[in-house]
């Protein structure tokens, strides 16, 4: 440590022209992603100005009229942006409490089964939904769920639901429950393997002890294993809630209609729509809710993470 | 290590004959749901897989899973592809566009994670400079007009530079570097060597394992992606990925079918070409799942 601090203050020390005379190699390595990042990042953190103005490419951002907050005005005045937020938050909310827990419950399962060989097919098995492409998968439960499709009569048959398809049902939970059962699909197996990684920590002295005192495999699971992950899941429920609104919504663009608007259109969807959705793009207003929706997810990522440093005692960064 | 988790079984083992009904009604319920998730997990893929082989005609009338070719095994579906000349060339698209994505991000991700894990004056700034961007980005529309003033749009530039890598990469990469020996960082200055070789040559295959990890995520995300492609290459079709084809062919079905003289060989050729397209993931996923699960656990990142 000591060694490593001597060579610290060696950079430190050294004025930036023999730094550069000295190990221009190294600096050099950092031109790509310095590039990288300026271009593809932090230039476009400029180019919100847009969502200010009265955006249009012939003008570029700085011929454009400035029109303040107008957008967002626009925005919350509108209907279909609160809407949007609605069912961005009702989605968010399943994924962050049932979405959540599935992968956990199925780990546990997956720790009280005692076959080595049976436990691990059905891990790869359930492995397979998380590489298949979203186009695909959205496809497959578009027809699943079609009229007819073979899930559509599954829950006429065993529930007795009215045969439709399913998608264009523009009734208020349906599209989340599917969505989320969509989402638990694709993620279940591969989001169980760092329970199944905690558990498998858990020590084997402990659960012999109690056992030796007579207690259940159930009683074990739930008195030792799960009180050995919990740390590990309320960190990671953690990040959950802090990601919640950054990523996953985008399986939607190749799911909704203009029908079905008012319960599946998101915060993303409606931001995508308004800039690539065909038809005129309104690219200032699409920047005002990326720029809304940006926010939010700021804030929620640094709340969260120092939620988890407190809770938890360990953060993402 | 070794010897705990044999005494585990051990004891695992002893406790079968004193297990109680409870016990016995848990075991038996936790066997079936893992088994019906693991099912679920596949059923689907298999479905897909098995109406490839059918009759288009036969399949068209079929209702319900097809856990078996209906109309008697046919390749037809697979000769279908080979004539249509828009899948040929977004398959070759995307095979193109994940080598390019991948070469490209690994190299990037490589290089920033070894001059990071190097002492000098950039190290701090450039850290978080990768910081700020994991915290907040300035959005789709924003990202898309630099890349349009670039001249990226309309050009396969957009589809494999855009997201190649990033910060988590970058720095995983830095943590594996930092995990290799000082000595044999030592050793390769005192032997005179550059820092490009002493990366390449000394350091890389020490790191190699996070970077098969990082590999592979590129190869898999650029080979399933079609976001970028809608938005960047929306109207040159000669450019799109095979996602992109997928897409188009089924929604246009959706429609198709609902015609009064619906086309069979139209209605096949969709199954046919996503197997085609996940064919070479679930081929390979053998060989790198155990890769891909450690990924998961040491970096945290999911697939």
């Amino acid at each position: 440590m000591a060694k490593k601090n001597t060579v610290l203050a060696g950079s430190a020390r050294r004025t930036w022209k023999a730094e550069l005379k000295r190990d221009w190699v190294l600096y050099l390595l950092f031109v790509p992603i310095i590039l990288y990042e300026v271009v593809l990042h932090y230039l476009p953190m400029f180019g919100i100005v847009m969502a200010f103005e009265d955006y249009s490419v012939a003008d570029g951002y700085f011929r454009s009229p400035w029109v303040g907050f107008k957008h967002f005005i626009n925005l919350f005045s509108g209907e279909d942006f609160p809407q949007a937020i609605r069912n961005t938050v009702a989605i968010a909310l399943l994924r962050c409490t049932i979405g959540f827990v599935a992968p956990i419950i199925f780990a546990l399962m997956l720790s009280l089964i005692k076959s080595k060989r049976f436990k691990r097919i059905s891990q790869t098995m359930s492995y397979m939904p998380n590489f298949v492409a979203a186009v695909i998968v959205c496809s497959l439960f578009t027809q699943f769920l079609s009229k007819d499709g073979p899930l559509t009569l599954l829950l006429t048959k065993v529930f007795g639901a009215e045969n439709q398809n399913w998608f264009a049902n523009d009734q208020i939970p349906v599209f989340w429950i599917i969505y989320l059962m969509m989402g638990i699909w694709q993620g279940i197996g591969w989001g169980s393997i760092m329970y199944v990684a905690a558990i498998s920590q858990v020590s084997g002295d402990l659960h012999e002890a109690a056992a030796l005192d007579g207690a259940s495999r159930l009683q074990r699971m739930f008195r030792i294993t799960i009180p050995s992950i919990l740390p590990m899941v309320v960190m990671m429920f953690v990040i959950n809630i802090g990601t919640a609104l950054a990523a996953g919504y985008d399986n939607i663009l190749l799911l909704y209609m203009p029908s079905t608007y008012n319960v599946a259109d998101t915060v993303y969807t409606y931001t995508y729509r308004q800039a690539f959705g065909g038809g005129a793009s309104n690219y200032s207003l699409s920047a005002a809710s990326g720029l809304f929706q940006s926010l939010v997810s700021t804030i929620l990522l640094i709340g969260s993470n120092a939620l988890s440093r407190k809770a938890a005692g360990s953060s993402l960064f | 290590m070794a010897r705990k988790r044999r005494k585990q079984e051990e004891w695992e083992n002893n406790m079968v004959e004193n297990k109680s009904a409870a016990d016995r009604v848990v075991d038996v319920v936790v066997y079936v749901i893992v088994a019906l998730v693991a099912l679920c997990s596949v059923i689907p893929m298999w479905h897909v897989l098995m109406s490839s082989f059918s009759d288009g005609k036969s399949l068209l009338a079929h209702v319900g899973l097809v856990l078996w070719p209906v109309g008697g095994f046919t390749v037809e579906g697979y000769k279908l592809i080979f004539q249509n000349s828009s899948i040929i060339n977004g398959y070759i698209n995307t095979v193109i566009y994940t080598i390019c994505y991948t070469t490209i991000g690994f190299l990037i991700s490589t290089v920033t994670g070894y001059a990071l894990s190097r002492d000098s004056k950039l190290k701090k700034p450039v850290t978080m400079g990768l910081m700020v961007t994991m915290l907040f980005s300035g959005g789709m529309v924003p990202a898309y007009m630099v890349i349009r003033a670039i001249g990226w749009v309309g050009t396969p530039w957009a589809l494999v530079i855009p997201g190649c890598t990033n910060s988590m990469f970058c720095i995983m990469m830095m943590n594996a570097f930092n995990g290799v020996p000082n000595e044999m960082y030592e050793a390769s200055h005192i032997d005179g060597a550059g820092h490009l070789s002493t990366l390449f040559e000394i350091a890389l295959p020490q790191a190699m394992n996070m970077g098969s990890v990082i590999i592979l995520n590129l190869a898999i995300g650029q080979w399933n992606s079609w976001l970028p492609a809608s938005i960047y290459v929306p109207n040159k079709k000669v450019l799109w990925p095979l996602q992109l084809v997928i897409r188009q062919i089924t929604s246009e079905n959706a429609d198709f079918l609902n015609s009064s003289n619906p086309n069979y060989s139209r209605y096949l050729i969709q199954f046919a070409v996503i197997i085609a397209a996940i064919a070479p993931i679930i081929i390979l996923f053998p060989f790198f799942q155990d890769k891909m699960e450690k990924g998961v656990i040491q970096g945290g990142i999911k697939g």
